[in-house]
């Protein structure tokens, strides 16, 4: 099944051995889409790489902004204020619920249902306008910074979220109507793709797939990252292990995300939004006073060419495919040294052979889609 | 946060033969590893009970020029019971042969093949183990340092022989280095 697939997945290759109708053995072939991310990151500052970390995983853009971001931010020790990391979980989760719908429209037309896919960008197109009031562009936002956020919310952009929210929520229940108790639907997804529970977790992997098999673990509960201790929420996550459970944990996870942006919008405090004090900090040793000549450079938005000392971490974020996660290594100049990229879906591809031994063709586009991958973080 | 620090230094005397030294910072322990046992104590750290580290979440290869062991291999091992993570560092150079994990946790196949294309770390006990990221029969490992950013050659389509050529590279225009230093920065 050659790179180029009619549907959304991206160019993944796959060698399938059949035998009639059953599959015996299956091959991915990756690297289609391998563009050299890691190299160029050695080779252009935080802030010069920024427009390409959304080229990872397009779909969820945010949250790949977000870990790059992260990273230095751990290294050199930078803080950032509330308003802005409250920004940060509005736009993350925003991201996460259009990652999800554009993974439902696909995986609803690999199955055979076509209206799907055309009710899904529905909503995206909301989301896209909310992204291009409050970012400038609709899916590659340069938006994060190191410190906070690129430029404040305009005014009203608050009420337009809410109403979004207000919008969004029944159309799920809409989704959820027409599709899960669907006959064909059951059929076609119930018991295909079964992973056990300590198969998910031998085989690395993380995100829906590790929750639809009864695993509770969210990296937004266990790191304590940003602000989401402060918002109740619960952790969406099923025991069946199979595609079915993989489809009701991500319309579970939107129906929370939803919730989660009502929360934090009326949660949003006043105060900066980017820590600006961190690049001066981070280039300047020691404290300086009031009367030095320097000072006056304080309120000043000075370049953000930050100095990333010698050390190394590893930041992860919860993408709405899995753990994304950033291996840094700082070599005391504007370059890194090493940036690792761990999308989850090149450990989550990893189980497509295992899973698909023993069943028929037509069901490959199911656990493929299930499973839920983007080639252009797979690849780099 | 204080379990982690007691746990990495009563692995560290469990097995001290193999484990050169420990680094705790911020939360994360690193344990630099001889290069010949990365399969004995990666089993070890899976299966003992205080330190139940069983996905190998990532495997990343580094390359050093200045060092004498000029490549690194990093596995960072998270735990699902414990809330934890640390990293294990193993240093070769480019003619080691490190023993594969594939064995204890299966994730790691790809990621070892992505450390063997792009630093040329050579894994025993692998069948299977080939290119995933570049391109057929492409040459060299892109992430050492020695190798350009632009690569040495380019594929372009020639429509007299109707198919992918493959050519030197030609850059038309001269290697955009950004100078960083500004007036405003103090």
């Amino acid at each position: 099944m050659g790179p180029h697939h009619p549907s959304m997945h991206g160019v993944l290759r796959l060698v399938v051995v059949p035998q009639g109708e059953n599959v015996i053995d299956c091959k991915p072939i990756l690297g289609y889409l391998h563009r050299g991310m890691e190299k160029i990151a050695e080779n252009r500052t935080i802030v010069q790489y920024l427009p390409y970390v959304t080229r990872w995983d397009y779909l969820a853009t945010m949250f790949t902004e977000a870990v790059t971001v992260n990273a230095p931010e751990k290294l050199a020790n930078i803080q950032i204020p509330e308003r802005a990391s409250y920004i940060r979980i509005i736009m993350l989760e925003l991201s996460r619920v259009a990652s999800h719908l554009l993974w439902l429209g696909p995986f609803l037309a690999d199955i055979g249902a076509q209206t799907p896919f055309f009710y899904i960008f529905r909503e995206r197109e909301m989301i896209y306008d909310l992204f291009e009031a409050a970012t400038g562009m609709r899916m590659m936002h340069n938006y994060f910074r190191i410190g906070g956020v690129a430029a404040d919310l305009p005014y009203g952009w608050v009420d337009k979220c809410l109403d979004f929210c207000q919008y969004c929520l029944p159309k799920i229940y809409e989704y959820e109507r027409l599709i899960t108790r669907n006959p064909i639907f059951l059929k076609r997804v119930k018991g295909v793709g079964f992973i056990s529970r300590q198969e998910a977790i031998n085989w690395g992997l993380s995100g829906p797939c590790l929750r639809a098999s009864g695993v509770q673990w969210d990296l937004r509960k266990i790191d304590h990252y940003e602000c989401y201790d402060k918002i109740d929420w619960q952790i969406k996550w099923q025991t069946e292990g199979d595609s079915l459970a993989r489809y009701l944990v991500r319309i579970d996870e939107m129906k929370e995300s939803i919730n989660i942006i009502q929360q934090a919008l009326k949660l949003l405090p006043g105060g900066p939004y980017e820590n600006l004090e961190g690049r001066r900090i981070a280039q300047e040793k020691g404290r300086m006073n009031w009367n030095s000549f320097n000072y006056q450079f304080v309120g000043k938005k000075s370049s953000p060419t930050i100095k990333l000392p010698r050390q190394e971490h590893y930041v992860r974020v919860e993408a709405p495919k899995g753990e994304l996660g950033v291996f840094l290594i700082g070599d005391d100049s504007v370059f890194p040294w090493r940036f690792k990229i761990r999308p989850p879906g090149f450990a989550n591809l990893q189980i497509l052979p295992q899973l698909l031994k023993g069943m028929k063709l037509a069901d490959i586009m199911t656990i493929l889609g299930s499973i839920d991958i983007i080639m252009g973080e797979v690849d780099r | 946060m204080t379990y982690n620090r007691l746990e990495s230094f009563s692995i560290v005397l469990l097995v001290p033969k193999w484990i050169h030294r420990v680094q705790s910072k911020k939360q994360e322990s690193t344990f630099y590893v001889t290069p010949d046992h990365p399969y004995e104590i990666l089993l070890f750290f899976r299966c003992h009970i205080n330190t139940r580290f069983d996905v190998s979440i990532d495997i990343c290869g580094v390359n050093c020029p200045s060092q004498e062991q000029r490549l690194r291999v990093l596995y960072q091992l998270p735990t699902t019971q414990y809330n934890s993570c640390i990293r294990i560092k193993i240093g070769v150079n480019e003619i080691t042969i490190v023993s594969s994990v594939i064995s204890i946790s299966p994730s790691a196949g790809r990621w070892e093949r992505e450390v063997w294309d792009t630093s040329g770390v050579h894994f025993s006990n692998y069948l299977g183990l080939c290119r995933i990221l570049t391109d057929y029969g492409f040459e060299g490992h892109p992430l050492r340092k020695d190798f350009p950013l632009s690569g040495y050659v380019e594929v372009r389509y020639n429509d007299l022989e109707k198919c992918v050529v493959y050519e030197l590279i030609e850059m038309a225009q001269e290697f955009c280095y950004f100078d960083l230093a500004s007036p405003w920065q103090a």
